[in-house]
């Protein structure tokens, strides 16, 4: 045996060299996680308080997330993974002519690409089902899709979006709510109306309560399209098993309702639908629906692979629901003390290409806007009009920050015309233990008086005339 | 972003060859905080990306025989700690601070800041006002001009293919002028200007504006001086009325826009109290500088 | 192709990439350190601050070819095996985070504001954070638990100061 066939035996060897070094770049400490309170989790007896309450607690996520640790949906990849990326029509209405996906497709890294008549069923809402995966052959606001691609980089998608060539007919669009009202103005969902959904309150007398007032207030305010702009983007990543059963990772906020959503626009059984709801970067209503998910879920089908799809900031804006914007007329009649006496309130909700959770939204804002008073004879009519701009949907309050602006301001304006404390005049008409809601709902737990004495209080309020 | 060609200068003969040798086809990286915003919206396809942010020869902040030497790479954060421009102009630092946040101010050159060359640019006004010059190389060889000379319109410089801005020089005769910068932004922090401003003078004998200067930014194409209101204010006594009638008169000489940030009233209103602000500010500093050689 | 050598957390890193890959791209994708964020990729947002050379930066606004022979810290790179960074500590014990999104980049701009300066103002404590982005808190949380670890900092050095005078005098 020479030197250069002779075999190393592993006695010969430095224990060192048998073993390599531990993946110290993996710097996952050794401390644990602690718990989440300093006592242990009682079950109350019914009616009394727990004694969690008045305790300090540690968030059970604050230690991932400050280690940097929590992963969020585009924190997540899979061998193999494609990137998504959606074409946006990018005009307000119009008609699809013809989309060549031609050129996209031939591009080298571009594994497949997608338009709205692959979908199978190519409808989706909350409510009404009146929103298209991809658009076909209607577009409806700028930022409705009109095809998606899957490629191995996020850059070969950008390019490919590029190169999709659509011929779009313009087609009349309308932009301000109150002109989409009326009966000659373009209809975004033709044929139907562009009042989509309506609701009305009604209490009491309103035109006895007129009558009875010494003045009568009248005035518009008007709120603004609002982005939720929660720091993690939507995302989603969807890949399916060799049994044909489809996983969606998303960041939506309802899974079961996201479920059904798949299952109707994918013409699937639910039972072949699973949804894994990851930890979300910031919801506060923007998430709580599917949006490119059908889309993603088509593109992996077709390609065999896992593909993701991360909106840009850009898209976030123009792609994903937002606040609705409301024109708010008060009609609010009051006696020489500042009692309100009659409110007569309309209000048009902005309600953007499609239905979203309008409905919702026009519900809260119709039956909270006459604010937190006691007011005998009221009339609140309101109103969701398509339009074509941005998709409106859920945002924090759902309605009901845009109408508190508006009976508020009006409060404060009453109040100075009629030379009283705007403190003063808001506990003269607020909500008492027993109190009626606009709906007829009798109201416990009221606190309103005392919670506006002691802020007052802690402000240091001085009366004002 | 598309895909380009990269190469890293080693050092400022390096940057003007490569400069020379690719023309038009390359585009600067210095601190970034533009460029690749342009870049990933496409603004930009340039072939190859030239990186000069590691010459360290433009780094530097000197006081030589015609005056303060500001090397076009200082960052913004460089400015603000930079003991030399602390002392000497404070309006620079202000000016500097008033950029995006921190993360932007550590990227962000004078230089880059100067050369996108934005109407709102806010390194821009008190540089003006400290009548400063910049120096420009290329393969031929350098040139100095005033800084004025440099902007051109929105976005658009004087500078060709080749040219690489190397430092901004203000001259020896303004070394301690007293100087203020003022800027409006909708936000405290992150806030692009809807006006600023730079003012300088001298105080001379008997209390009386000696060569006043008022740059006025984010109100015309570039940024640009008041040269009515400077007229008005030279030799004049100083005094609060003074510098208030200078800011009216200087909010006639501005030509703003209206646009969905403010209408052009609003911003003629900010330019009356801004330069009324900055003439003040200049003024204590002028104050607090006698009282420091005194003492 | 681009060839960059860097420093990262302590550790020699390096990568052949695309020369058009940001200093965000290289992190999550080539060093699978997810914990700078993609937020804006205009430098707008702050979820990508990591601190190169002593300084917070946007990742996404500097070219993984500038990042070339420098020192990098990732969030990943604050805690050690035996325990959290006073910042770590300090913003779980004040519930500064919910969504924890912007997290990673907050506690590295209160990390190079606490290099530089160990008993920072409310309004230097602002200015610190305000190339950062937050969604969720309101930022008030975010400024008590920066106050806080800024004091279990300067506890910290004052301890380490008493031991080596202890050593320094010890027989």
């Amino acid at each position: 045996m020479n030197e250069h066939s002779r075999v190393l035996e592993r006695d010969e060897l430095e224990i060192a060299e048998t073993l390599r070094s531990p993946d110290v770049d993996l710097r996952l400490p050794a401390v644990l996680p602690r718990e989440p309170y300093p006592i242990e989790p009682l079950t109350p007896d019914a009616r009394q308080q727990t004694r969690a309450v008045g305790q300090r607690a540690t968030r059970s996520d604050a230690r991932l997330h400050g280690l940097g640790q929590t992963k969020y949906i585009d924190d997540l990849s899979f061998p193999g993974m494609l990137y998504a990326r959606i074409k946006r029509a990018g005009i307000a209405s119009a008609r699809i002519k013809r989309i060549d996906t031609s050129a996209a497709e031939a591009m080298p890294g571009v594994m497949a690409v997608l338009t709205g008549k692959e979908i199978p069923t190519n409808s989706f809402g909350p409510t009404f089902q009146d929103q298209p995966v991809l658009a076909d052959p209607i577009v409806r606001h700028a930022g409705d899709g009109v095809a998606a691609v899957a490629a191995v980089t996020e850059q070969i998608a950008n390019e490919a979006l590029a190169k999709i060539v659509v011929e779009y007919e313009p087609l009349p669009a309308v932009l301000d709510p109150v002109a989409a009202m009326r009966e000659d103005s373009p209809k975004v969902h033709a044929p139907n109306s562009n009042i989509y959904a309506t609701k009305v309150v009604r209490k009491g007398d309103i035109e006895k309560g007129f009558a009875e007032s010494d003045r009568i207030f009248e005035a518009r305010f008007s709120t603004q399209m609002i982005e939720h702009v929660s720091l993690e983007p939507h995302a989603a990543i969807a890949d399916w098993d060799a049994n044909g059963r489809l996983t969606i990772w998303a960041t939506i906020g309802r899974i079961t309702l996201a479920r059904a959503d798949m299952a109707r626009t994918l013409k699937l059984p639910m039972s072949r639908i699973r949804i894994i709801g990851t930890i979300v970067g910031g919801n506060f209503g923007g998430k709580n629906e599917i949006s490119q998910e059908p889309a993603l879920a088509l593109l992996s089908k077709k390609t065999g692979r896992p593909v993701k799809g991360v909106f840009t900031r850009g898209e976030e804006f123009t792609a994903t629901t937002t606040r609705h914007p409301i024109i708010m007329d008060y009609k609010t009649g009051v006696s020489n003390k500042g009692r309100i006496l009659a409110r007569q309130i309309r209000l048009v909700l902005d309600g953007g290409a499609y239905c979203s959770w309008s409905a919702t939204t026009l519900g809260k804002a119709c039956i909270l806007s006459p604010g937190p008073y006691k007011i005998d004879n009221v009339v609140a009519e309101a109103f969701v009009v398509y339009t074509n701009k941005t998709m409106t949907g859920a945002m924090r309050g759902f309605g009901a920050p845009q109408v508190c602006f508006a009976y508020e301001s009006q409060m404060d304006d009453i109040a100075k015309a009629l030379g009283i404390d705007p403190l003063e005049i808001r506990l003269l008409n607020a909500f008492d233990e027993g109190s009626s809601s606009p709906t007829g709902q009798v109201l416990h737990s009221v606190v309103v008086k005392e919670s506006l004495r002691k802020a007052a209080d802690r402000f240091g309020w001085e009366p004002r005339s | 972003m598309k895909a380009f060609g990269y190469v890293s200068a080693k050092d400022l003969e390096h940057a003007i060859t490569l400069l020379g040798e690719h023309g038009a086809r390359a585009k600067i990286l210095a601190g970034g905080t533009d460029l690749l915003v342009e870049l990933k919206h496409a603004v930009h396809n340039p072939e190859v990306i030239v990186d000069v942010s590691r010459l360290h020869e433009l780094k530097t902040i000197a006081v030589a025989d015609d005056g303060l030497h500001i090397g076009a790479l200082v960052t913004h954060s460089d400015i603000m700690n930079s003991p030399v421009i602390r002392d000497m102009f404070p309006a620079l630092v202000a000016a500097a601070h008033s950029i995006g946040a921190m993360q932007t101010r550590n990227l962000g050159t004078l230089g880059g800041n100067l050369v996108t060359c934005v109407p709102s640019m806010d390194s821009g006004p008190a540089l003006i006002a400290l009548d400063a010059s910049v120096t420009v190389a290329n393969a031929e060889g350098r040139r100095r001009m005033p800084l004025a000379e440099l902007f051109v319109g929105p976005r658009k410089t004087s500078l060709k293919p080749g040219d690489l801005l190397v430092d901004i020089v203000i001259p020896k005769e303004n070394l301690g002028k007293p100087a203020a910068f003022e800027k409006f932004g909708l936000r405290k922090g992150q806030a692009l200007a809807l006006v600023n401003v730079g003012a300088s003078f001298w105080v001379g004998d008997n209390s009386v504006f000696v060569a006043p200067r008022i740059a006025l930014g984010a109100v015309a194409p570039t940024v640009i001086r008041a040269p009515k209101a400077e007229a008005f204010l030279d030799g004049c006594k100083i005094s609060a009325e003074v510098m208030a009638e200078a800011g009216r008169i200087a909010a006639m000489e501005a030509k703003p826009i209206s646009d969905f940030r403010a209408s052009a009233d609003y911003r003629r209103d900010l330019v009356a109290v801004l330069v009324k602000r900055a003439l003040a500010n200049a003024q204590a500093r002028a104050t607090a500088k006698e009282k420091e050689l005194v003492a | 192709m681009t060839d960059v050598t860097m420093i990262v957390n302590g550790q020699v890193r390096g990568a052949s990439v695309p020369p058009e890959t940001t200093l965000l791209q290289l992190l999550r994708d080539n060093f699978n350190l997810t914990g700078a964020k993609l937020g804006c990729d205009v430098g707008d947002c702050g979820a990508c601050t990591v601190i190169v050379d002593g300084q917070a930066v946007n990742s996404c606004l500097m070219l993984a070819g500038q990042a070339e022979g420098r020192q990098i810290l990732t969030i990943e790179g604050l805690a050690s095996r035996e325990r959290l960074h006073p910042i770590q500590t300090a913003f779980e014990n004040s519930g500064a985070l919910q969504c924890g999104f912007c997290g990673p980049g907050v506690l590295l701009s209160a990390k190079a504001l606490l290099d530089e300066n160990l008993n920072p103002s409310t309004q230097e404590i602002r200015d610190a954070l305000s190339g950062n982005l937050c969604r969720c808190t309101g930022y008030t949380k975010m400024i008590e638990a920066v106050q806080d670890a800024a004091r279990l900092l300067r506890e910290e050095s004052r301890t380490q100061l008493t031991h080596a005078r202890t050593e320094a005098t010890a027989p």
